[in-house]
């Protein structure tokens, strides 16, 4: 409850500011905070990655391991996703089971991935029928300043650039660099009275919690969309939403291109 | 102004081995006075005490705060005022309580005002009044909120930080010991008060604050006569 | 790292532990394994701190005193104190099951009740103290890397407490007493023993983790608490040094 009071002080600052056309922050309607991504940083997870997104901070570890293939797909390997949204994040977080936002979370960044084809699974066959590499990617949220969303996807992606699969280790080979062969980039907004602020806060979040996020690859297709919220979205700025992601795709997509 | 060093103390530094020295942020035991938070050293002829850098806003006696009124009852109000307790302002401690009227058309959920510390039992349970001439309903103006540690900062020694801002904006100010300040006058001049008084809060009491932040008021003072000079809105 | 010891583990035999007189990592048997401490890391928490204690990384938090929610468990004359241990799933070697284990609940307990008796529970009635502590990568000792990381949270985050909480274990390897045990020396050693101290004003005062694994004389044990007191003290001075650093433009007046 503690928090609560924060939220409406900030609520009213954030719809004042707006009607001058101005975010609290002094960015643009379209910017993003200050980005930093480093990668490798758990020795012990076969790829890995930090992602900052102003004060908001993801880590994302990538296993893998040998597993059985799924029945109709028995030569190609297996994504699992999965969020931790730890309480250590934020202090509306529970410990607990993955709640809705988790599961949400978890599976949109998923949907990028595997939409885009980012990770040729052909490549992760082991032996066809019974052993196949699985890759685990862990979401694990350190400190919720809003857009967790965004930071995770970028984490993921470069965790997998960063990854090499153990082979070695599971005795199936020599090690190599898991191919990764896209770029899928999501982007999310916040809808407040018809205006649509890119990568918002968590005090511009006090106003509502109605995001849209669009996943786009690197020839600009959409791979990955998703309304978070009850809101009603209007076709108008339903393709403002789809330019403005494409655009701002594009620029972070350069940032994934030093790691 | 001399230039006083204050050293950072631990949980559990030996202050003083003179138990009538103890002050705030300290405790005693077997005859000593050890630091209790995170702080600074404050060491004078009359005892040692801690001033707390960070902490979570824990009500006393006297306080103005500024709230939130998060539920209405058949006898008053629950109004948040950013600390682990919760605060009860009774019906008969608001003056403009008058038999005949709503008590939502008095103070409705959502409403903030600025109210008194009147009572805290053993329990914690606080009790509020605004039947002093600082306290009313807030209708108007904005609320910053800061940490509540800095707001002896903020308030400056004798209350010139606030004496300042105050004459050189031509605004009201009234901080909440819970760290949250009001802020009422001209918009821009607000939000000068407002990055103003983020600066104070962040700055050591270093010598010649006073003056950057007049410098700094003046600067922004300046910004806003252009904007109108020049025909912007 | 020696290749002899990595050829025997493979096999599943136990390696040898101390060859030289020297650790396998290079060790002597009274060193601790490179340690980084930063205090405040974190925007949301109200206290954090970040460190690594050989390849152990670990994220601490503390959020409170603040409001116990539900009602019913709020105690009406102290603030209740949660320790929440977790391991993210890729800290291991083999990913791990996210979510709480047996051995996370048991640590998540021992630790709590290393800090409980010097937080001073009773100036916060009817609230909560809630610490959350994250490993990031696992190498052995993540308990007593947790228990320090905490602490420096809890001072950062402002709670009133008696003193500070200094953690580190001890392990009989190869039949000799070694501090701050990594992760080979954890795995094939005869005992384990993770300590925990109450220090103020720079002294030790009071034990307030004990655990031991394994077999050992009651006189190897008292060795061992010294070692530990020894080993604490350093880690105790690097923890005062992560919160000074993160304050010290407060000092001048």
């Amino acid at each position: 409850m503690s928090d609560e009071i924060l939220m409406d002080i900030k609520k009213d600052y954030v719809l004042s500011k707006l009607r001058d056309g101005e975010r609290i922050d002094g960015r643009k309607f379209d910017e993003y905070r200050k980005i930093e991504i480093e990668t490798g940083i758990i020795s012990k997870a076969e790829g890995s990655a930090l992602v900052k997104i102003g004060n908001t901070q993801v880590v994302v570890g990538v296993k893998m391991q040998p597993g059985e293939p799924f029945p109709d797909a028995p030569d190609k390997g297996i994504i699992i996703t999965n969020a931790e949204l730890v309480p250590l994040a934020s202090p509306t977080f529970e410990p607990g089971p993955p709640d809705e936002n988790a599961i949400e979370l978890a599976r949109v960044v998923d949907r990028g991935i595997r939409e885009s084809e980012a990770v040729d699974l052909s490549k992760l066959c082991i032996e066809e029928g019974s052993k196949v590499w699985l890759i685990f990617i862990d979401i694990h949220a350190l400190d919720d300043d809003g857009n967790l969303m965004d930071a995770s996807a970028l984490a993921a992606i470069a965790a997998l650039l960063n990854t090499t699969v153990p082979a070695e280790r599971f005795e199936v080979g020599e090690d190599f660099p898991l191919p990764v062969r896209d770029l899928p980039v999501a982007v999310t907004s916040l809808i407040v009275n018809n205006n649509i602020l890119v990568d918002p806060c968590r005090d511009e979040v006090s106003v509502g919690e109605n995001f849209m996020t669009i996943t786009t690859d690197q020839d600009d297709n959409i791979v990955a969309m998703q309304k978070s919220g009850s809101y009603l979205l209007s076709e108008e700025k339903f393709y403002e939403l789809i330019d403005i992601s494409i655009a701002k795709a594009r620029e972070i997509r350069e940032l994934l291109k030093d790691v | 102004m001399s230039n006083v060093s204050r050293k950072i103390v631990l949980p559990g530094d030996l202050l003083s081995t003179n138990p009538k020295a103890a002050g705030y942020g300290t405790y005693v035991e077997n005859g000593k006075v050890y630091a209790k938070t995170l702080g600074l050293l404050d060491k004078s002829n009359t005892g040692v005490r801690v001033i707390p850098l960070k902490g979570r806003y824990i009500p006393s006696v006297g306080d103005v705060v500024v709230g939130i009124v998060r539920e209405v009852t058949a006898n008053g109000w629950i109004v948040d005022i950013h600390s682990p307790y919760q605060a009860f302002l009774p019906l008969q401690e608001n003056p403009e309580s008058k038999p005949g009227r709503k008590i939502n058309e008095i103070l409705d959920l959502g409403d903030a005002i600025i109210a008194k510390v009147l009572n805290i039992d053993p329990k914690m349970k606080v009790t509020l009044t605004m039947k002093d001439r600082v306290c009313r309903a807030i209708r108007f103006g904005r609320i910053v909120a800061i940490n509540p540690a800095r707001v002896p900062r903020v308030i400056g020694k004798k209350g010139s930080m606030i004496k300042l801002l105050k004459s050189e904006l031509g605004i009201q100010i009234i901080v909440g010991q819970n760290g949250l300040i009001w802020l009422s006058g001209d918009r821009r001049k607000v939000s000068i008060a407002e990055e103003a008084i983020y600066i104070i809060e962040e700055e050591a009491h270093t010598e010649g604050l006073t003056d950057r932040i007049t410098e700094f008021i003046k600067k922004r003072k300046g910004e806003i006569e252009d904007e109108r000079g020049s025909g912007n809105p | 790292m020696n290749e002899e010891a990595e050829i025997l583990k493979r096999v599943g035999e136990k390696p040898q532990l101390i060859i030289d007189g020297k650790r396998l990592d290079g060790r002597d048997f009274e060193e601790l394994r490179p340690i980084k401490i930063e205090a405040g890391v974190l925007k949301r928490a109200d206290g954090s701190c970040y460190l690594e204690m050989g390849k152990n990384k670990v994220v601490a938090a503390v959020y409170g005193p603040r409001e116990v929610h539900p009602r019913h468990l709020q105690d009406p004359s102290k603030a209740i104190i949660r320790y929440r241990y977790n391991m993210a799933p890729f800290s291991v070697e083999e990913r791990k099951r996210p979510g709480p284990d047996r051995r996370s609940i048991e640590i998540s307990k021992v630790s709590r009740e290393a800090l409980e008796p010097i937080i001073m529970k009773e100036l916060f009635p009817r609230s909560g103290i809630d610490i959350f502590v994250e490993v990031l990568q696992a190498d052995a000792g993540t308990r007593t890397a947790c228990l320090n990381a905490a602490s420096v949270a809890l001072v950062d985050a402002g709670i009133a407490m008696k003193g500070i909480v200094t953690a580190v274990a001890v392990a009989k390897v190869d039949g000799h007493l070694v501090l701050d045990p990594m992760k080979d020396e954890d795995n094939y050693g005869e005992a384990d023993l993770p300590f925990a101290f109450v220090i103020r004003n720079g002294k030790i005062e009071s034990i307030s983790l004990l655990q031991m694994d394994g077999r050992m004389t009651a006189d190897e044990v008292k060795k061992a608490l010294e070692m530990a007191k020894r080993g604490a003290m350093e880690i105790y001075k690097l923890q005062r040094e992560a919160v000074m650093r993160k304050y010290q433009g407060e000092e001048v007046e």
